[in-house]
Formats: structure tokens, sequence, C-alpha cells
């Protein structure tokens, strides 16, 4: 069955966790099968945002030796629709749904009060209710790590970033970036161009050739497909599989990578759901066991210095004793925006709209 | 032996009802072959797409505000496509309407009243027909092709809502995701029906259904349209205004779309969104081309391709079928259905080589 | 120096999709038909290059597999709309939300797959060449296959008896059919070259350019084409230069970024689609324009019967 993560969520909840079903939800039929429902914005990739969640729920079904079914839609774009297909999966039997993407989460907070016997979990909502929990990845510990690896590699002391929309798990995640760039390299800057298309390969590839051509010489961003990886190797300059491992495709240029690993979270949740003990629950993590980031494949030419140091960082964001949004941190206007010695609160990491000093781009005005 | 198309000396009554019925039979057999071969047994796929979405009271609300704006926006491009004007940007006028009724929603939503929503209603009809306008004018005036410049219109108003939803409309207390705040309750339309989301904005479209037949069938106004589409030298000729079938044609579509926008940030979606709607100005010139132009046609048009929509939702969730069928069925139905057409004004001959005496068709 | 070379480069290359869409739906407005399908066409002219150059890691073999399937696709729309004389709108419409449709579902394969031929390399003497050389090598050969398809579409259409025929059948049809020209034949090679050219214009996309397959990868680039025949005032050479314009656009917008200048990207987006109302409104108040420029008829049908 489930014995490392059943042993897992005990260990977690002899931490104090109180049990936690309220009087509207049911109890769980032991020997029933749970059926979880998942619903994806865009189409399932080999890669990519939906991707990491494909592999989350697989794993979910696969592990779970017949005890859970999965239902899964796909390509469900507008929010109209989102409600009425939650609504249906939740009729149908489902005692756990998830939303996979933040733009479904206002949706799902509308909907859960509605149909309080059902459990929703929502990937990058906010805050939780009586049957909603919300699960975010610390993306940020991911993009610091390798904003490390950028700074020390690049020649130019230019980074450049391609990023889909500006919303705020992107925009932490570029910020972090420079955070770690700046940490080893402080003279590094990165320009900041904005695709506005969530999948649109050509543009992204082209957006990439402008930085290059502009002397960018490490590329990140937020890429769901191998492009950006693929066209900076073509002009010759290192790529960094943010959120998203590429070097399967990328086979020479990419120099660091990290993924999104949702297996925890659908484990935990479907765990809670058939042990009846779920609870609302707002899971934002990183790095480390149980995480939602991981650390994936470097660069063979990424010098032992450097690997060192990433790996010393990783363990103190892990232990709790580096934060990569601590202060002294400054933002493209020169304001302080984190004083010396304080950090960042989750609340405003959750929401930021400003770029830290060094991103040169801009963000829409509010 | 040759197959000929012969034109018929009147378009057949029989066949305006037989075809869509006929395009309609051909796609299900289409898709019951696709399942074959996929695998799935078409017994329970044809029961998921036809009943499965619609067999409890809240499926047959979602039915209905589902074709809802698909109806309203037919019913006035029709208007349009009587009179050879073809109004492609109702999705654009939709985006407009769901602008300018939003901007009422987000200005005045928060103090209340029941005047809110009716502002809301003329908010949006303004805008739709504003941005009709624009192909109108640029037709009469300077005799502009109205097809590309309202679709030209589609993408600058879809660019326009997604500059505001990222930009000065963003929801301050929304952690900077784009989307704006949530329309208050009274800038949203009553539910109809408890347990559905069935709101009053259908009862908008059964309106409009009404009056659009009466004005088609009843009054001068649609016999002038009817000519003006029919032969512009005629119109001309019995004083009727080519000009004005143009303003009526567009302005009927953009009012609708924008209407229609309104039935949806105020209804479903309850707040706005950088899209709002997943194409439904571009699926209501199916339905009404599905509905031959006719208000009754174009209501039951409105419901079939709104089944399309949840039937896809429904392969998926329970036959496993990827998503992009019902975009599948929807270039398929309407394929068999322009073919299907060809029945109404042409009669299909054989012809044999040898020549023989043709009887003449009376 | 270095920038603007690179702005050149990526103006050319975004550019060569419009042109090859836009070259194929100009003979096809020429001809009297408005077909505004292309978008489908595009797409399932790129799934099936994908396709085809996966699995024969041949990338020529899936462009011209692709060309092909571009105008089997606008076959269906010939046969709707010249043989059974349906609505050419709608027809259009049809085609454009089934090409989307059927690559989606064609293409679930191939999402997230590389592809892994042999990329292309110039002969080693080209890039010795004077001056240009290594400009030369930096563009794909499809680039320069789009302007050889340019100086045929000019020569074709305007040094051929087959093109003055084109041309005529696209200016009034019930005259050239008086004449005895084959009027829907006619139509129908137009409607098939439009096919074929959208069809290499989706390739291009996802073979040459992107090495990759995603849903709706080409992200509207088909309206973008009609509006560029239009704004063309149909004709190839304007053809070239708007197609370049365009693509000019999306990269002064794109470096103009990530050079800090802040330009709201809505807006640039939308100034291809402002100029092409314009231009449209430009030549369509003056009728004598009109006739020296659009095809008359355009979307009406026209039937051999009479």
């Amino acid at each position: 069955m489930f014995s490392m993560t059943r042993r897992n969520f005990l260990l977690s909840s002899a931490a104090g966790a109180t049990v936690g079903f309220g009087p509207e939800l049911k109890a769980f039929a032991q020997d029933a099968v749970l059926k979880v429902g998942v619903v994806h914005q865009g189409p399932i990739a080999e890669n990519g945002w939906e991707a990491f969640h494909a592999r989350a729920w697989r794993a979910l079904e696969a592990k779970s030796g017949g005890k859970v079914k999965v239902t899964v839609l796909d390509n469900v774009q507008q929010a109209q629709d989102a409600e009425r297909v939650f609504r249906q999966l939740a009729s149908q039997g489902h005692q756990l749904v998830i939303g996979t993407t933040f733009s479904q989460y206002a949706t799902l907070r509308k909907l859960a009060p509605t149909l309080p016997k059902t459990r929703f979990e929502c990937c990058a909502g906010i805050a939780t209710l009586a049957n909603l929990g919300v699960y975010e990845a610390r993306s940020y510990e991911g993009t610091y790590l390798t904003g490390i690896a950028a700074g020390k590699m690049t020649k130019s002391n230019v980074l450049g970033w391609v990023g889909a929309f500006p919303v705020p798990q992107v925009i932490y995640g570029l910020n972090a970036f420079m955070l770690g760039a700046r940490s080893v390299n402080p003279k590094v800057a990165c320009k900041l161009i904005w695709a506005n298309a969530w999948s649109d390969p050509a543009k992204e590839k082209d957006a990439i050739n402008a930085l290059v051509a502009q002397g960018a010489d490490v590329l990140s961003g937020s890429p769901n497909t191998p492009v950006q990886g693929l066209a900076a190797e073509e002009k010759g300059v290192w790529s960094i599989g943010s959120s998203g491992d590429f070097s399967g495709f990328v086979k020479n240029k990419q120099l660091a990578s990290f993924e999104l690993d949702w297996t925890s979270a659908y484990a935990e949740a479907a765990q809670g759901v058939i042990d009846g003990k779920w609870k609302a629950e707002s899971k934002w993590r990183g790095l480390g066991p149980n995480g939602f980031v991981r650390m994936t494949t470097q660069n063979a030419a990424l010098p032992a210095e450097v690997r060192a140091l990433m790996a010393e960082k990783e363990k103190a964001i892990v232990e709790g004793k580096f934060h990569p949004f601590a202060g002294e941190i400054k933002d493209q206007s020169g304001k302080v925006r984190i004083a010396a010695g304080a950090k960042m609160p989750d609340a405003e990491l959750r929401g930021i709209d400003w770029l830290v000093e060094g991103v040169q781009g801009q963000l829409p005005r509010t | 032996m040759k197959v000929k198309l012969e034109r018929r000396a009147e378009p057949s009554q029989i066949m305006q009802y037989l075809s869509p019925l006929i395009a309609v039979g051909l796609t299900a057999l289409t898709g019951l072959c696709m399942f074959i071969a996929m695998g799935k047994d078409p017994a329970s796929a044809f029961y998921v797409f036809t009943v499965q979405p619609i067999e409890n009271l809240y499926g047959v609300g979602e039915l209905l505000i589902k074709a809802s704006p698909l109806i309203l926006i037919a019913l006035g491009l029709a208007v349009g496509f009587r009179a050879n004007v073809w109004n492609i940007g109702a999705e654009g006028q939709l985006t407009v309407g769901v602008i300018f009724s939003g901007a009422v929603a987000l200005l005045c939503g928060s103090q209340g009243g029941f005047w809110v929503l009716p502002a809301m209603l003329i908010a949006g009809a303004f805008g739709g027909m504003v941005w009709a306008a624009i192909p109108a004018f640029l037709r009469t005036r300077f005799n502009a092709n109205e097809i590309l410049t309202s679709l030209m219109l589609t993408y600058v108003a879809q660019l326009w809502l997604s500059y505001l939803i990222y930009g000065p409309w963003r929801d301050p207390a929304g952690f900077n995701f784009p989307q704006s705040e949530p329309l208050a309750s009274s800038a949203m339309f009553p539910i109809l029906i408890e347990g559905t989301r069935l709101n009053a904005s259908v009862l908008i479209t059964l309106a409009a259904a009404v009056l659009t037949w009466f004005v088609l069938k009843r009054s001068f106004v649609g016999y002038q349209l009817q000519v003006a589409g029919l032969s512009e030298a005629a119109a001309r000729y019995a004083g009727f205004s080519h000009r004005r079938a143009v303003w009526i044609g567009m302005l009927a579509g953009g009012v609708a779309a924008g209407i229609a926008g309104v039935g949806e940030i105020a209804g479903p979606l309850g707040q706005l969104f950088p899209t709002a709607s997943p194409g439904y100005g571009f699926a209501a010139i199916i339905v009404a081309f599905l509905g031959r132009l006719q208000p009754i046609g174009i209501v039951l048009g409105g419901l079939l391709i709104s089944l399309l929509y949840l039937s896809g939702e429904a392969a998926q969730m329970t036959l496993n079928l990827p998503s992009a069928i019902t975009g599948l069925f929807q270039g398929v139905l309407l394929f068999f259905l322009l073919g299907a057409d060809v029945l109404i004004n042409y009669r299909v001959r054989m012809i044999s080589e040898t020549p023989v005496l043709k009887r003449v068709v009376a | 120096m270095e920038t603007l070379s690179a702005i050149l480069i990526a103006t050319l290359v975004a550019g060569t999709p419009l042109v090859f869409a836009a070259l194929g739906e100009l003979v096809t407005e020429r001809s009297g038909v408005l077909n505004l399908g292309v978008e489908g066409m595009m797409l399932f002219g790129a799934v099936t290059a994908f396709a085809v150059t996966y699995t024969t890691h041949n990338l020529w073999l899936g462009v011209f597999v692709a060309a092909f399937a571009g105008a089997a696709l606008s076959a269906v729309f010939a046969f709707l709309t010249l043989t059974l004389n349906a609505n050419q709108v709608a027809s259009g419409l049809a085609l454009a939300i089934f090409g989307a449709g059927a690559s989606a579902f064609l293409g679930k394969p191939y999402v997230g797959v590389a592809l892994t031929h042999e990329p292309f390399e110039f002969a080693g003497w080209v890039s010795g060449i004077p001056v240009i050389g290594s400009f030369l090598v930096q563009l794909h050969p499809l680039v320069y296959l789009s302007w050889a398809m340019f100086g045929g579409v000019v020569w074709f259409l305007y040094r051929t008896r087959a093109g003055l025929v084109l041309r005529a059948v696209g200016e009034s049809p019930t005259s050239a059919h008086s004449v005895g020209y084959p009027v829907n034949t006619v139509r129908l090679y137009a409607v098939l070259f439009g096919g074929a050219m959208a069809g290499i214009a989706g390739a291009y996309l996802a073979v040459v350019y992107t090495s990759l397959w995603t849903e709706g990868m080409t992200a509207g680039r088909g309206w973008i084409a009609l509006a560029l025949v239009v704004f063309a005032t149909w004709r190839p050479e304007r053809v070239l230069l708007g197609a370049y314009l365009f693509g000019g656009v999306t990269t002064t917008q794109l470096f103009a970024q990530g050079a800090g200048i802040p330009v709201p990207p809505e807006m640039m987006s939308a100034l291809p689609y402002l100029a092409t109302i314009v231009v449209l409104v430009l030549i369509s108040r003056n009728p004598t324009l009109v006739q020296l420029n659009a095809p008359a008829p355009l979307g009406k049908l026209f039937h051999g019967e009479g």
C-alpha cells in the first residue's frame, strides 16, 4: 500500500496535527476505491506545468494498489467550464477533487462551500476554506540555486529571463534568480522579456534570440517546452531548466535545472481522505523531503566549487537556516523593500508585484 | 454515368428542414465509426455524448446557460447574414461588451441597488454596438469589406481586455493574479433554479428569440432586409436602403454579442478574466447556419452545439477521450451541414453518357 | 551592428510563415475565393510535418507531405464551395475549426517529443561568400524558398497566360466564363495552391523553427496572413514587405522589452490589425483603386450553369 507516505504522514501527524474532519465531511469507507478528479487547464505534455501534475497523479494511481482511481480532464481553459467540470466530478462520486493552477482558485473558492461533502485541493491557491486546501511550490528556492550557477558561469554579466505572463509565481522566481546570481556576482544584471503567451514556441524562441543578441549568456524563465533551451543552445549560450528539466533535449548547454514534484501533495491528500483524517491545509513547500521542488541535472561543465556552493545553500534552505528573500533587498528603483535581518513574509511573497534591483524590465502598471 | 447538380426552380422546403438533420446524422455516424476505430463501445459512447450531460437538473441548467449566449449572438448575426452583411467579429463585440459592462460593475457594484444590473446591460449592449458600428461605418462610407474589418477588430478587443486585466483592473486584493475583483451581488443575474447556474439572462435570450421572429417574419424591416440581401439593385429600385441594411445587420449582431458578454460576467464567471468567452462569437456563426438563419432553428442549433461542448467534457471524464474531440466534431458537423445544404437549392441528377431526351422540369 | 543584424534575421524568420501563408491566400483570393481557413490548414500542415519528420527523420519529406496535407484540407473547402456552392465564409470557418481540432487530436502522441533529424548545414563554400556569406548561412533554406515562391507567384500572375486567366477569373467570373475560361477549375487550383502554401507555413513553424509540436502553436498567424493579403492590396511584393513589417512588429516589441524600453506589449501586438484596417479603408474608398486592386466578388459564389 502506501507504506512510505503513510509513515511520513503518521510522523507529521505526531507532530501535533489535530484530527481534522469537520462534521460535514463524510468518513471514507475503508474497502472502497477512492475516486480522485483532476482538472488541467492546458493540454498534458511530456514536460512542463501540466506534466508535473500528470506525473503526480499517475504515481498516485500506480502506487495505490488499486485503492485510488483518478479521473482526468485536460484543456479546460475557461473558468465557466472549469466550474461545471469540478462540480460534475464532485457529483459523480469523486471524494477528492484537485485543481492544478492558480486560475482555478477563484472558481474553487466559489464552489467548495456549496459542496461540503467533497474535499478540494487547489494548486497555487491562496487561503484555505473548510474543505479547500491549497498547495504551492516555493519554486523561488530552486531559482535561487540556479541563480548561483548562472551568476558564476556568466561571462558577459548579463542574464536573461523569458516569462510567460507577469503573475506572482513567475515574478518571485525571477527575483530569487537575480538574488542568487548577485549573491556570487554583484555586477550581474538580468534582462526580462514577457512573451505574453503560455504556448507560442516560435515567439519564445524569438524572445531568447532577442536576449542573446542583447548580450545575455545565461537564459532562464518559465519554460513549458524545450524550445527556450534549444534556442539558447543554438546560439551557444547556457540555459537553465527552470521548473523543468530539458536535458534530454538540450544535450550540452543546460546549466542546471529543477523540477516541481507534486507527488507528496497528491499522495498526502489522498491518504488523508482514505484515513478520514484529511484537513484543509496550506502547503507551501520547496526543497527537501516531501517537498515540491527538486533540483535535477547539472551540467558536467559546472565546476565543483559551484556545485558545492549550491549544495551547501540547498542544505541551509532545507534546514531553515537560510531564506532567499532575507534582507536587505532593494527594488529596481533602489528603495529598500526588505530591511537587513528581516525575511519577506509569505503573504507578501505570494502577491509580489515588484522586481529586485538589477532586473531590466517592466511589470504592467496597476 | 455522371453526377450533375441541377438548380431547382425553387428552394426545396423539405430540404431546408431535412439538411440539418442529415448533417447531424452524418456527424453521429462519423463519430460512431471513430469510436469503433478507437476501441470504445459505440452504444455507451453514444449515451455519454447525448444523454449523460443532461441527465440531471444541474446538467440541464448547464446546457441552457451555455446555449443562451450562442443563441443570442446567433440571432443577432442572423439578422445581418440574411441581408448579406457578414459580421465575423462577434467575439470581439462580446469582449467590448464585457469591458463596458465590467467598467460599470467595478465602479458602481459596491454601491448596490437594483439599477446596477440594467446599467450593465445597457453598457454592454452599447459596447458591442460601438464595436460593430466601426465595421458598419467603414463599409457604408468606404466600402471596406466587413468580414475583414470585424475580424481584425476581434483581436484588438481581446488585447484591450488583456491589457486591462493584467493592468489597471487587476484586483488589489487578489495577490496580483490577473483577474478583476469579484462582481458584487447587485451586479449579478439572479439564479432561476436553485442548485443550478441557470440565471435570468436566459430570459433575455428567450425574449430576443421572440423579438427576432417577429421582426423577421412580420415586420416590414425584416422584409426589407431580406430583399436587400437578395439583390442590391432590387432593393434600391424598391427604395430600400442598402446602407440601412448594413447598419441594422451589423448593430444587431453587436448588441446581441455585447449582452451575451454581460451574461457571462454577471453569470457563470462572476468576475473578469483576460479572456471572457470560449469562442462563443465564432461558434454562434455555426449556430446561425445550423439554424438556417431562423429563430426556431437557431434555438435548436444552439442547444445542439451547447450539448457538443458538454459532451466533450463528459467524454473525457467517462470515456477517456481526448479534449480535442469537441473541436473535431464541431468542424465535421459544419462541413456536413454545408454539404447537405446544397440539396436545398440543387437537385442531384444522374446523367448517362449517351444522349437521351431529357424531360423538361416544369 | 550585431544587434541590428540579429533584429534583421529575427524579422526575416518571423515573417517567413506569413510569407508562405499569405502568398498562398493571395493566389486564392485573386481567383475570387475567400478562404478563411488558413489557420486550420497551417496547424494541419504543422502536425503533419512534425509527424512525418519524426518518423522518417527527413525534414524535407515532412515539409513536402505537409504541403499535401494543407492542399488536401483545402480540397474539402474547394469541394464545398466550388462544387456544392456552399457559403465561402462558413466553409472557411469550418475549415479553421476542423483544422485546429484535427491537428490537436492527431498531435497528441507528439506533444513534448523532440525531433532528431540532422540539422541543415550549408555547404562550406557558402559562408565563404564575401560580405553576405556569414549572413546567408544563418537563414534556413525555407526562407530562401519563400523568396523563390514570391518570385514564382509574381512571374506566374503577371507573366504567364495562366496567371492572366486566373486574374481575369477573379476580376469578373461571369465575363471569364463567357469567354470560355474554366472558372471553377482555375479556382480549384488556386485554392489547392493556397492550401499547400499554408501547409508549408505550418511546417516551417513546427519542424524548422522550433522542432516542437504544441496544440495551437500557430497562435493566430493564419488570421494575420489573411489580414496581410488585404494589407498588401493583393499584390505579392507588398505581401513580402508586409510580412516582414508584421513580423518586425513582434520582433521589435521583444527587443524593446529586452532593452528596457517600456512598450505596452498589447499595444504593439494590436498594431498589425489596426494597420490592416487602415489600409483596407484607404484602398476601398476609391472605386478605381478597388477595381485595380481587389478581386471584385470576393466571397460571393459563382455558378457555371449561369
